[in-house]
């Protein structure tokens, strides 16, 4: 069937149904707007289906299992502890379903037209919808273009069989033997020690000289150690040259310095970074402009170079995160409806689900004096927090940067059990312009993880209670 | 840096009122902007 020529009118057209997309399409709902979403897989994009959903789910059945084959002196033992990983696989996917079905929910109850198919553009203001052997043209009066992105395929290790991404990893049916993983960073990190917590067999490669080199040293010795007690072997300045696989194997070479060495696995996890979904979109017939690393260009209200044409997330320039994305999504759907909005935050936080956990914000000690600041900064370990003994969670600190010369928090760095969460109060500090003293001056429950944030505040002022200067 | 100090909700205020917090004398401690500086200013500006 050919449908044609005359392309049907929408007004608001996302293209995308993840973190970005979908937040934007009810956003724009809510402000009035009638909006139509076109997903070529699933609702939910990466995030939800492939991504920070199902691996946090994976790692939390992990750390259960790993920890009730520790009896971590507290006297509780258990006997023949076991895995069906066919299980865990399904609940994963129930977890999955769930928030992906309320997302459908949540555009549907928000009156948000959905159309399954892969959108192209055909010109400013027109894409070409494809689904199977069909097609539909619609014409749209704004469009925001959250496609995402996908993982980085190496030449020498194309996706396929025994190489696989983190997508394959996330979907394997049983627990591997073996696993070699390349790139030591988040993703790398994260799900080679969750493999390794089921009992793989896991080699991390990693080319920098440390794992996780885009955070401070001190934060990522805290992660080395615990995978060295999970037996996991890491290579540092390794540069992977080639792999040969079989049916059941594959074999990795690469060199430290000039020395080449060989290793043989069940499975080979590329980790390398993503790229961004802009290659296949006809962006060109758009008059949408592209940087050279593929990434769309846009002004502080996500604004394309077609006024019309929107786009946020993975498409565009800064951190790859979900929650960056759905923050961009409201910019925009708010400006399409006609607000002044802006993106205008001073800080993202991003969070590593590794063990410990890891989570920081703003700039690091070293950021803030490479900008010229003079620093006041203040750190306070796990080890001294009563609620972090009681747990059992002693490996860790929070870590607060300010600026000497009036105490507001320029940074934060929290490494240990529910960093991720602990991080949520330092993020508002920063947007609110706290000093070290507001936040000292708040009274955190006791015993409670987050004291250690009064405290980290307390030990830069120079007067910490639970600590000898 | 050179980025006045002013909390998320002022800096929707600011957008708004179509207000360059650059050109806004804070009022509050360290030289924070307040919602009432962000009116103020824009209010003095109708009245030029």
């Amino acid at each position: 069937m050919v449908v044609g020529e005359f392309g049907k009118e929408v007004d608001v057209l996302v293209i995308g149904a993840g973190p970005g997309g979908y937040v934007a399409a009810i956003r724009a709902a809510q402000l009035g707007k009638k909006v139509t979403i076109v997903e070529k897989d699933k609702l939910g994009g990466v995030c939800l289906n492939v991504g920070c959903i199902p691996s946090k789910a994976l790692i939390s059945a992990a750390h259960k299992y790993e920890l009730m084959n520790d009896d971590q002196g507290m006297g509780i033992t258990a006997e023949n502890v076991t895995v069906d990983f066919a299980k865990v696989q399904e609940w994963k996917q129930g977890v999955v379903q769930k928030l992906t079905g309320g997302v459908e929910t949540l555009l549907k109850g928000n009156n948000v037209e959905i159309i399954q198919g892969e959108a192209i553009f055909v010109s400013e203001d027109e894409v070409r919808v494809n689904r199977g052997y069909e097609s539909e043209r619609l014409k749209f009066n704004h469009c925001i273009i959250a496609t995402g992105s996908r993982p980085v395929e190496l030449k020498p290790f194309p996706f396929g069989g025994r190489i696989i991404s983190s997508t394959e990893a996330l979907a394997l049916k049983e627990i591997p033997k073996s696993m070699v993983v390349i790139g030591g960073g988040y993703i790398g990190i994260e799900l080679g020690q969750t493999f390794a917590k089921f009992g793989t067999k896991v080699t991390i490669l990693e080319g920098e000289n440390q794992i996780l080199p885009t955070f401070e040293k001190q934060v990522a010795q805290l992660v080395q150690k615990n995978l060295k007690r999970l037996n996991v072997n890491v290579v540092k300045n390794a540069m992977a040259q080639s792999a040969e696989q079989d049916e059941n194997s594959v074999t990795v070479t690469y060199k430290v310095k000039d020395k080449e060495e060989t290793i043989t696995a069940d499975y080979l996890l590329v980790t390398v970074g993503r790229k961004p979904n802009t290659d296949e979109l006809g962006l060109d017939m758009a008059g949408v402009k592209v940087n050279e690393r593929g990434l769309i260009e846009v002004d502080e209200q996500c604004r394309t170079s077609n006024e019309r044409i929107f786009a946020i997330g993975d498409v565009v320039a800064g951190p790859a995160l979900a929650h960056k994305a759905s923050y961009e999504g409201k910019i925009a759907a708010e400006v399409i409806a006609g607000e002044p909005s802006a993106v205008d935050y001073k800080v993202i936080p991003a969070v590593v689900f590794s063990d410990p956990e890891i989570a920081t914000v703003g700039l690091t000690e070293a950021e803030a004096k490479e900008e010229g600041y003079e620093v006041s900064v203040g750190k306070f370990p796990f080890a001294a927090n009563g609620r972090a003994l009681s747990v059992n969670a002693t490996d860790g600190f929070v870590k607060v940067v300010a600026n000497k010369e009036n105490g507001v928090i320029l940074g934060a760095q929290v490494v240990g059990m529910e960093a991720s969460n602990l991080i949520a109060e330092l993020g508002l500090a920063i947007e609110m312009g706290a000093t070290l003293e507001d936040v000292a001056l708040t009274i955190h429950a006791h015993p409670t993880l987050g004291e250690m944030t009064m405290e980290a505040a307390e030990v830069a002022l120079g007067q910490p209670i639970h600590m000898v200067k | 840096s050179g980025v006045p100090l002013a909390v998320p909700s002022v800096r929707r205020l600011a957008r708004e009122l179509k207000v360059d917090l650059r050109e806004v004398a804070g009022t509050g401690k360290h030289g924070r902007i307040t919602e009432e500086d962000v009116r103020r200013y824009a209010q003095a500006r109708e009245q030029l």
